[in-house]
C-alpha cells in the first residue's frame, strides 16, 4: 500500500506527520519539556552533520563544535549589526560555516582517519580562544542571539519557549528533509562509493578528492545551522558554549544513534537529552562532584560500549532486528 | 634580541614535555595504528595518583615513581580491556575506521569523569622537584629554573633509555618487528599481542611522566592535560608519527614556536598556532620531518 506512493512524497508525508505530532505535543507538555524539544531539534541537525561526514564519507571530525561556533557567530553578527531577520541569519550561519568547512575540507580531503581527527581536535581547541580575543565577537560574554517574542496574533498562551521550539523544529524538519534528499541523490551515492573503496570509486570516474571536500563543506553547513539553533536555545553566542565537550557530545549522539543513519540522528539527539536526566536521578543524594561528572562517565561508557558491542549504533541494531523478525537474516 | 633569546629558552622545557607526550602517542601508533586520545586521561589519572602519594609520603620522588608505574599499568590495561577486543570485533566500513578514535575518546570521557568524581573539579597545584624561580648567572636573569633543567635532563634520559631499548634489546627488536609487519613478526616467533601491550604500557608511563612534569608550571584539573594531548599530537605529526627522534625534534620545534607566538601574539593564538602548524605540516610534508614517503597512509 505504502509502496504505491513515490518515495520523495513518502518522505514529505512522514515529515509533515512529524510536524503535526510536534505541534500537538508542544501544546500538551510543560514549558521545560518544550524547551528541551528545541534543544533536541538543534542536536538532531548537529548529529546529521556528523552522519553526513562520517557515515557517508568515513571521515571523523572532532571539530564540528567549532564549526557550530562559526555558524552561531555568523548568525548572531548579522542580526546584531545589520539587523537582518532571524530566518535569513540561519542561511548566513549555513553559508559561514560551509565556507570555513570548505577550507578545512581541502585539508581534510588529504588526511585519513586519526590525522583528520587530531587536526580537527586542534581546531576545536583553538577556535573559541580566538573568539575570546576580539571585542567585535563580544569576548567571553559573547553576543546576544534569540528568536524574539512570538507574534501577538498567536495569543497569550503562546509562550516564548513554544515560539523557540516551533522555529527550531521547523528548521530541523527542513534540514532533515534536505539531508535525506542529499543522501539519496547522486552525491549520496558517490560518497558511499568513496567510503566503500576509494580506488574503485576513482576507477569508476569519481573525483575522490573533490567529493571529500564537498561532503565536508555540506556537513559544515549543517553544523552551522545547528550552531545557530543551539545558540537560540541559550539566548546567546559565547565561546564557552562551543567547548570541546560539545564536539564530543554530538559525535556521541551520532555513534549511539548509528553513524550511517539520518533517522539514527533523531535517536541520538534524544539520548543526549536523556543522559543528564539519568545522571541526575542516579546521583541524587550523592556529592556534588558525582553529580557534575556522572554525565561524562555515562557518555563515555555509552561510546565505548557502542563501538565494542554494536558498531553500527542503535539504528543498525534496529535494522538487524527487523530483518531477523522478517526471517531475512540467518543466525 | 635578548627578549627573543629569553623567549626561546622559555620554550625549551615545554618543548621537552611535548616531546614526551609525542613519544607516548608514537609508541601506541607504531604498535597498534591507533592515535590514543585517552592518553590525556591516563596522564591526568596518573598525575592525581602521584599527588595523592605525595600527600601521604611528602616525598616528590616516591610520588614520581608511583605515578610513572601507575601510568604503565593503566596503559597496559587500556590495551588489554578495550583496544584488543575492539580490534577483534571491528568489521569493515566506516565504523571500523572510526571505532578506535571513538573508543579512546569515550575512554577519555570516562577517565576524566571518574577523576572528577574522586578528586573534584578544582584546580590543584602539583609540587616541583626543584625551585621554579629563574636562575641568574653573573647578574643577568635567565628565564630558566632549576626545575626546567631537571625537566630537560629527565626527558633526555628517557629518550636515550627508549633508544637503547629499541636498538639494543630483544624486546626492542620484537617491538620493531611487530610494528614493521605484525604477521611477519608472528611467523618469526614474536608474541605480538604481548609486545603490543608492553608498548601501550611504556606509552602510559611516558604520558604519566609528561603529566607530572608539566603540572607544576600549569595546574591540575580533570581536563587540564587536553592541551598537552593536542600539542603532543602536533609534535608527533611534525615528526611523522612513526619516528621517535622525529617526535622529539617536533616537540622541541613546537615548544620554541609556541613560545614565540605566546610572546609576540598573545596566549589566545597559541592553540590556533598548533592547528595551523598541523595543517601546514600535513599538507606540505605529510610524512613529517623524518618520516618516509607514503608512511602517512599506512
Amino acid at each position: 500500500m505504502l509502496k504505491l506512493i513515490p518515495r520523495p512524497l513518502r518522505t514529505l508525508i512522514v515529515i509533515a506527520l512529524l510536524a503535526v505530532v510536534f505541534i500537538l505535543l508542544a501544546d500538551r507538555v510543560d514549558e521545560y519539556r518544550v524547551y528541551q524539544g528545541a534543544t533536541i531539534a538543534a542536536y538532531v541537525v548537529a548529529i546529521i552533520s556528523i552522519v553526513l561526514l562520517t557515515g557517508y564519507s568515513g571521515q571523523v571530525s572532532l571539530g564540528h563544535g567549532a564549526l557550530m561556533a562559526v555558524g552561531g557567530y555568523s548568525a548572531a553578527l548579522v542580526v546584531q549589526n545589520l539587523h537582518w531577520p532571524l530566518w535569513i541569519s540561519f542561511f548566513v550561519a549555513v553559508l559561514g560555516a560551509a565556507a570555513v568547512g570548505a577550507i578545512l575540507g581541502i585539508a581534510a580531503a588529504r588526511l585519513s582517519g586519526p590525522y583528520l581527527a587530531g587536526t580537527t581536535l586542534a581546531f576545536a581547541v583553538g577556535l573559541p580562544s580566538i573568539a575570546n580575543r576580539f571585542t567585535a565577537l563580544g569576548g567571553e560574554q559573547g553576543i546576544g542571539y534569540d528568536v524574539g517574542l512570538p507574534p501577538a496574533r498567536f495569543g497569550d498562551s503562546f509562550t516564548q519557549y513554544k515560539w523557540l521550539f516551533w522555529i527550531c523544529a521547523a528548521a530541523t524538519l527542513v534540514a532533515v528533509g534536505v539531508a535525506i534528499h542529499i543522501s539519496r541523490s547522486r552525491y549520496g551515492r558517490i560518497w558511499r562509493a568513496v567510503r566503500a573503496d576509494e580506488t574503485a570509486a576513482a576507477l569508476a570516474g569519481i573525483n575522490v578528492a573533490r567529493s571529500k571536500v564537498l561532503v565536508f563543506t555540506i556537513s559544515a553547513g549543517f553544523a552551522g545551522l545547528a550552531g545557530a539553533l543551539f545558540s537560540t536555545t541559550v539566548f546567546l553566542v559565547a565561546p564557552a558554549s562551543f567547548s570541546l565537550g560539545l564536539s564530543f557530545l554530538i559525535l556521541t549522539g551520532a555513534v549511539i544513534g548509528g553513524v550511517r543513519s539520518i533517522y539514527g540522528a533523531i535517536i541520538g539527539a534524544f539520548v543526549l537529552i536523556i543522559i543528564p536526566i539519568i545522571a541526575e536521578t542516579l546521583s541524587s543524594g550523592a556529592s556534588e562532584s558525582v553529580a557534575t561528572n556522572l554525565p561524562a562517565v555515562i557518555t563515555g561508557a555509552l561510546l565505548v560500549l557502542t563501538v565494542l558491542l554494536s558498531p553500527g549504533g542503535t539504528a543498525a541494531t534496529f535494522e538487524h532486528l527487523t530483518k531477523a523478525i522478517r526471517g531475512k537474516v540467518r543466525h | 634580541m635578548q627578549q627573543f633569546i629569553d623567549t626561546l629558552i622559555l620554550g625549551v622545557s615545554f618543548g621537552a614535555i611535548y616531546a614526551l607526550m609525542a613519544l607516548a602517542l608514537i609508541l601506541v601508533w607504531r604498535s597498534t595504528r591507533v592515535v590514543n586520545f585517552a592518553q590525556a586521561g591516563q596522564a591526568v589519572l596518573s598525575t592525581y595518583i602521584g599527588l595523592e602519594i605525595h600527600r601521604l609520603t611528602s616525598s616528590y620522588w616516591i610520588a614520581l615513581i608511583v605515578a610513572v608505574i601507575a601510568g604503565g599499568i593503566v596503559g597496559g590495561l587500556v590495551d588489554l580491556l578495550m583496544v584488543r577486543p575492539l580490534s577483534r570485533h571491528s568489521g569493515t566500513g566506516p565504523e571500523a575506521a572510526v571505532a578506535p578514535v571513538i573508543g579512546t575518546l569515550g575512554l577519555l570521557a570516562i577517565v576524566q569523569g571518574v577523576v572528577g568524581i574522586f578528586w573534584g573539579g578544582e584546580f590543584r597545584k602539583y609540587p616541583a622537584a626543584f625551585s621554579t624561580d629563574a636562575i641568574s648567572i653573573g647578574g643577568s636573569r635567565i628565564p630558566f629554573s632549576p626545575f626546567d633543567i631537571f625537566i630537560v635532563a629527565i626527558v633526555l634520559a628517557v629518550m636515550v633509555a627508549f633508544g637503547f631499548i629499541f636498538q639494543r634489546t630483544g624486546l626492542g627488536l620484537a617491538m620493531r618487528a611487530a610494528a614493521f609487519g605484525s604477521e611477519v613478526a608472528q611467523l618469526a616467533g614474536v608474541r605480538t599481542g604481548r609486545v603490543r601491550t608492553v608498548g601501550w604500557s611504556f606509552a602510559g608511563s611516558a604520558g604519566a611522566l609528561a603529566g607530572v612534569l608539566i603540572t607544576p608550571n600549569v595546574f591540575l584539573a580533570p581536563n587540564s592535560l587536553d592541551l598537552l594531548l593536542v600539542f603532543g599530537f602536533t609534535a608527533a605529526v611534525i615528526g611523522g608519527l612513526e619516528s621517535m627522534v622525529g617526535g622529539a625534534l617536533g616537540g622541541l620545534a613546537l615548544g620554541l614556536g609556541l613560545a614565540i607566538v605566546l610572546q609576540y601574539l598573545g596566549s589566545s593564538f597559541t592553540f590556533m598556532a598548533a592547528f595551523v602548524v598541523l595543517i601546514v605540516v600535513l599538507l606540505v610534508r605529510p610524512q613529517g620531518l623524518l618520516g618516509k614517503k607514503g608512511a602517512r597512509r599506512a
